[in-house]
């Protein structure tokens, strides 16, 4: 290559470069917020922890419940285990009422960077839609957010387990 | 005008004069070259902004954050490694899929040549995205890189596949490797290097659904598979459609094979449409003979001759001349006439689309002669402004030399034959008394730093020739070399 056609390619990539970063400082920020307060939450008691996915049996003390009665049945709450992902802790909340899960609600989801955030809140809704329908935790996870998908659902399990569902 | 591949006239019979072209337009060479060297250049500026274009795609992303903590330093690192390295494996496919931009611009030898000096950076740099984000990974979880690895190839689906594709990219780059490739055949190297197809298929999908920058519906996902799928059509179009196509619509066929001496021969052919092969001289195709215990084997010849167009009467010609040089070239001397060929090109500068200046020098050994043959043939320029040099043992390794004298004769070339044992020292590549004597190259040519020089025959002798072209002064654009003995 020529040196004039070198020094234009130096130029551009430096732009680029320059362009790149500042479109992810303010992300950047944002992220570095995150993290701190997830480093905090993350170490409360009773989490399990692997590369995405677990095998799913509940730890010591996760697995709570507490039933409300609503007229004539009886809605249950069980919380799964806290699962921690390199993205962040990912727990849920299982409703259960008339031997039928109702609700599934998201406690925590991977927020550990702007970008796990934005997934979680992508595949959040599409997961729950997804057990809800087939009434298990055996669903397929979202290409894209593989990491949240089986957090998710290993959590999911695990508050199934503790509920005998 | 009449053939040199016409049937009733013999291989070496006098050609007619070529027809009379146009004469050169002021500078229309200086112009070419100008263009085509902006046009690498465009080509190369391109390359290097793809892999600063992966980086800018993780920093949008607000990859830089990560280099806050031990654990996101090692997977930030891990990620701009894996992304720079994905980037010149693409690359390196878009340089080896024969793309006429690419030839037309730089030549196949040097798209080759950049692609092998590609292949050793993109492992390394594969190698360490592995390692660096099993150790961030990891470092996030409170595991060792090792176990973290295992955990990553059971648990987290399309896994195991980048494991398997960073198998396979090991395995292609040491085999590649000139002195591995030595020691297997050229067809085991090149069932290997097809499984470079397999590396980057299983290597894509876990860049996709794992990693969170080409996460569904980011703008970065959408460049990402651009340029995947961008370089899938590219391979498919240009290196299967293409050379089909070509193929079809050639329907080349050998008429008869001709012994030129005793380990020499050229293949004539038949075929249809060849005006749009016109201007191929001195390129070169890879052909395949499909006969049987030959078809799966493709070898790399230029064209002993310009093509001539067929007519309504008979069908056009094509020729290749060849040396016995291995077990494949041995077979093809008894490839019977009636033989269907398929082609793939033609590729490679070594054409009038490398002139920049409107003289010409040809300097030509052995097999390396006859490509220069066919550049004679119909390369414009004035009487009296082209030289050509033609070294042999003896008259007898002077291939298709009575061709070539009469091409000289017919558009005012001066001609000369090297002829005796070679010499050593540094001009090797002149006979020994003609070096012992003090001559060299400029007792041969005058003015040759204003000339383009194309050179053609074995890599050691090519490399004294060119040793003493630059010393005589001919800058690199000038200077126009293909290797022949690949």
């Amino acid at each position: 290559m020529r040196i004039r056609a070198a020094l234009a390619t130096a130029v551009a990539s430096a732009g680029i470069l320059l362009a790149g970063w500042q479109s992810g400082a303010h992300i950047a920020e944002t992220g570095a917020a995150t993290t701190t307060s997830l480093s905090s939450s993350a170490t409360s008691g009773g989490t399990s922890s692997g590369g995405g996915t677990n095998t799913g049996s509940p730890s010591s003390g996760t697995g709570s419940s507490s039933g409300t009665s609503t007229g004539s049945t009886t809605a249950a709450t069980f919380d799964g285990t806290q699962v921690q992902t390199r993205f962040g802790t990912v727990q849920v909340r299982v409703t259960i009422q008339d031997g039928k899960i109702t609700e599934v609600t998201p406690l925590q989801l991977t927020d550990a960077e702007r970008k796990s955030a934005q997934i979680s809140s992508r595949a959040a809704p599409v997961l729950r839609s997804e057990v809800l329908q087939a009434q298990s935790a055996n669903v397929q996870t979202i290409g894209g957010a593989t990491v949240t998908s089986d957090a998710y659902l290993t959590s999911l399990q695990a508050a199934l387990d503790a509920a005998n569902f | 005008m009449t053939s040199l591949l016409n049937p009733d006239t013999s291989a070496d019979s006098m050609p007619a004069p070529p027809p009379a072209g146009r004469p050169p337009a002021v500078d229309r060479f200086r112009t070419q070259s100008r263009r085509r060297l902006a046009r690498a250049d465009l080509l190369g500026a391109v390359g290097w902004l793809s892999g600063v274009a992966a980086v800018a795609l993780w920093l949008a992303d607000g990859g830089a954050s990560g280099f806050s903590s031990f654990a996101g330093t090692m997977t930030a690192l891990g990620i701009v490694a894996g992304l720079i390295g994905m980037d010149l494996v693409l690359l390196m496919l878009l340089l080896a899929a024969r793309i006429p931009v690419v030839d037309n611009a730089i030549g196949h030898d040097r798209a080759l040549e950049i692609h092998k000096s590609l292949g050793k950076p993109a492992l390394y740099l594969l190698l360490a995205h592995g390692l660096f984000v099993a150790i961030g990974y990891g470092a996030a979880e409170g595991l060792d890189p090792l176990s973290e690895s295992i955990s990553l190839w059971i648990n987290v689906p399309d896994m195991w596949l980048a494991f398997v594709s960073m198998a396979l990219f090991i395995a292609v780059v040491v085999t590649s490797l000139v002195a591995v490739r030595r020691k297997f055949p050229y067809e085991f190297w090149y069932v290997v290097h097809l499984l470079t197809y397999a590396a980057v298929g299983t290597a894509i999908p876990h860049q996709f659904s794992v990693g969170g920058l080409f996460a569904e519906g980011t703008w970065q996902r959408w460049y990402w598979l651009a340029l995947c799928i961008g370089t899938g059509l590219a391979l498919a179009w240009f290196r299967v459609y293409q050379p089909l196509a070509a193929s079809f619509r050639h329907q080349l066929t050998v008429s008869r094979v001709v012994r030129v001496s005793p380990d020499v021969f050229s293949i004539e052919m038949t075929g249809r449409n060849l005006e749009r092969l016109s201007g191929a001289g001195g390129r070169f195709f890879l052909w395949r003979f499909l006969a049987p215990g030959q078809w799966w084997q493709s070898h790399p010849f230029s064209l002993s001759a310009e093509p001539v167009p067929g007519d309504r009467n008979r069908p056009g010609k094509l020729r290749i001349t060849v040396r016995n040089l291995g077990e494949g070239s041995a077979r093809l001397a008894r490839i019977r006439p009636g033989t269907k060929v398929a082609i793939e090109g033609p590729y490679g500068l070594f054409s009038t689309a490398a002139r920049s200046r409107d003289d010409v020098v040809m300097i030509g050994a052995g097999i390396g002669i006859t490509p220069l043959r066919s550049l004679l043939e119909t390369t414009p320029f004035e009487p009296g402004h082209a030289t050509v040099l033609i070294r042999g043992h003896d008259e007898s390794e002077l291939f298709l030399g009575q061709e070539i004298m009469a091409l000289c004769q017919a558009r005012g070339v001066t001609l000369f034959h090297l002829l005796g044992p070679r010499s050593h020292g540094d001009h090797a590549w002149l006979p020994r008394d003609v070096a012992q004597a003090g001559f060299g190259l400029h007792s041969y040519v005058q003015g040759i730093a204003d000339a383009d020089v194309y050179v053609c025959g074995p890599s050691p002798w090519a490399a004294s020739v060119i040793r003493d072209v630059e010393l005589a002064g001919v800058p690199a654009e000038q200077l126009h070399y293909e290797r022949f003995d690949w």
